[in-house]
């Protein structure tokens, strides 16, 4: 992933949102915007956690469906520490949050709502997921809160075997050629439009930025992450229907979509949504 | 698809120890697997990945299992409990 995403160094003091800021003038309450990023990065884990883990049982091979399996779960996992953050900040609980919240109220990006569909179609969603997550987190690594960049350290961490185990099925795939090859391929050619809704600008972005809680806008992420994969998708002959202009900034040769991306959620994303809000349901409000 | 067989050591000094195997098409993906089964909930701090068609196996009964008496080869038959305890006087150990 290289040094791109490094826009501000690591020595930049760690100042909580909470506390007036110093380095920004007329410290504006971002607690809004604040909480609208926390619950997409969590909705984005966890609505991909719950898809994924629709391949527990019947995965290619055993290892496989163990290895994707826990994939899933650490996703869920992600979900659950930012859940909490946003918890604190606006006085809930994380269970409430993940599954107390009706289909329109999750703020997950139009990757997620596909179903699991074939294998080739899940590896290919997972790996534009997890680049442009990694791309994501490189940034807010930075975060001038310290709790949001205490958090999204450790989760560093942990999609670093993520983005190794998709780039290796990225590249099987697309060598074995035949209709492994066009699986993949029409997987994302079906998907990319949809991947650039995880970085759809927030409502309240500027003030995220104001005050250095968001260190770049999500805009600029998307084009380091777009940077970051392309020579694997062009060296597999795989679709990256983009047009790099002299200053290596990407555009797309697909018409954008004209809404968030984030709002409204498909049939699918329902009927995942009954699955595993289906406990939860029968007890509103019970002790675990 | 090959079997490549895992050890696993879990504190740093301990001896690797065999863990089990995995079924992968490729040495890369044997490690995520051997990642996967052997240490995901941080029970390794190492692993060996083999290939088991690396490994020499040695089990014939002639050279592992000899038919004639070996009991002069065994250190049984030499009582040190004696000395042991001469010398532990001489020292004046416990």
């Amino acid at each position: 992933m290289g040094s791109g995403f490094e826009i501000r160094g690591s020595e930049w003091p760690r100042i909580s949102p909470r506390t007036p800021n110093p380095l920004a003038s007329g410290y504006p309450e971002p607690r809004t915007a604040f909480a609208e990023l926390l619950l997409t990065l969590a909705d984005d884990e966890f609505v991909l956690g719950f898809w994924d883990s629709e391949w527990t049982g019947i995965a290619p091979m055993l290892e496989e469906d163990v290895a994707f399996s826990s994939l899933a779960q650490d996703e869920i996992g992600h979900a659950r520490v930012l859940y909490e953050l946003l918890a604190e900040l606006i006085g809930d609980t994380a269970d409430h949050i993940a599954y107390g919240r009706q289909p329109a109220e999750y703020r997950h990006a139009r990757l997620m709502d596909h179903p699991r569909t074939d294998w080739a179609f899940s590896i290919a969603r997972r790996f534009l997921y997890d680049t442009a997550d990694a791309a994501r987190l490189a940034v807010l690594a930075h975060s001038l809160d310290a709790p949001l960049a205490g958090i999204v350290g450790k989760i560093r961490r942990e999609e670093t075997y993520h983005r190794m185990h998709m780039e290796a099925w990225m590249q099987r795939l697309a060598a074995a050629g035949g209709a492994a090859h066009e699986r993949l391929s029409n997987a994302l050619e079906t998907l990319w439009p949809d991947a650039l809704t995880i970085f759809t600008a927030l409502d309240g972005e500027e003030e995220l930025l104001n005050v250095g809680i968001l260190p770049e806008p999500l805009l600029g992420i998307q084009q380091h992450w777009l940077g970051a994969i392309a020579p694997l998708l062009q060296s597999l002959a795989l679709p990256f229907p983009f047009r790099e202009s002299g200053s290596g900034h990407y555009a797309p040769t697909f018409p954008l979509t004209m809404d968030s991306g984030r709002t409204a959620h498909s049939d699918d994303f329902r009927w995942l949504w009954n699955e595993f809000t289906m406990v939860y349901r029968a007890e509103p409000g019970a002790e675990w | 698809m090959e079997v490549y067989e895992v050890f696993r050591q879990e504190r740093e000094g301990e001896p690797m120890r065999h863990a089990g195997n995995v079924l992968a098409p490729d040495r890369e993906l044997a490690t995520h697997y051997a990642r996967e089964f052997y240490s995901r909930r941080q029970e390794s701090i190492r692993l060996w990945v083999v290939p088991r068609a690396a490994i020499e196996q040695v089990d014939d009964p002639d050279l592992l299992q000899p038919p004639l008496d070996r009991s002069f080869k065994k250190p049984a038959g030499y009582v040190i409990k004696d000395k042991l305890d001469a010398a532990r006087v001489r020292g004046r150990m416990p």
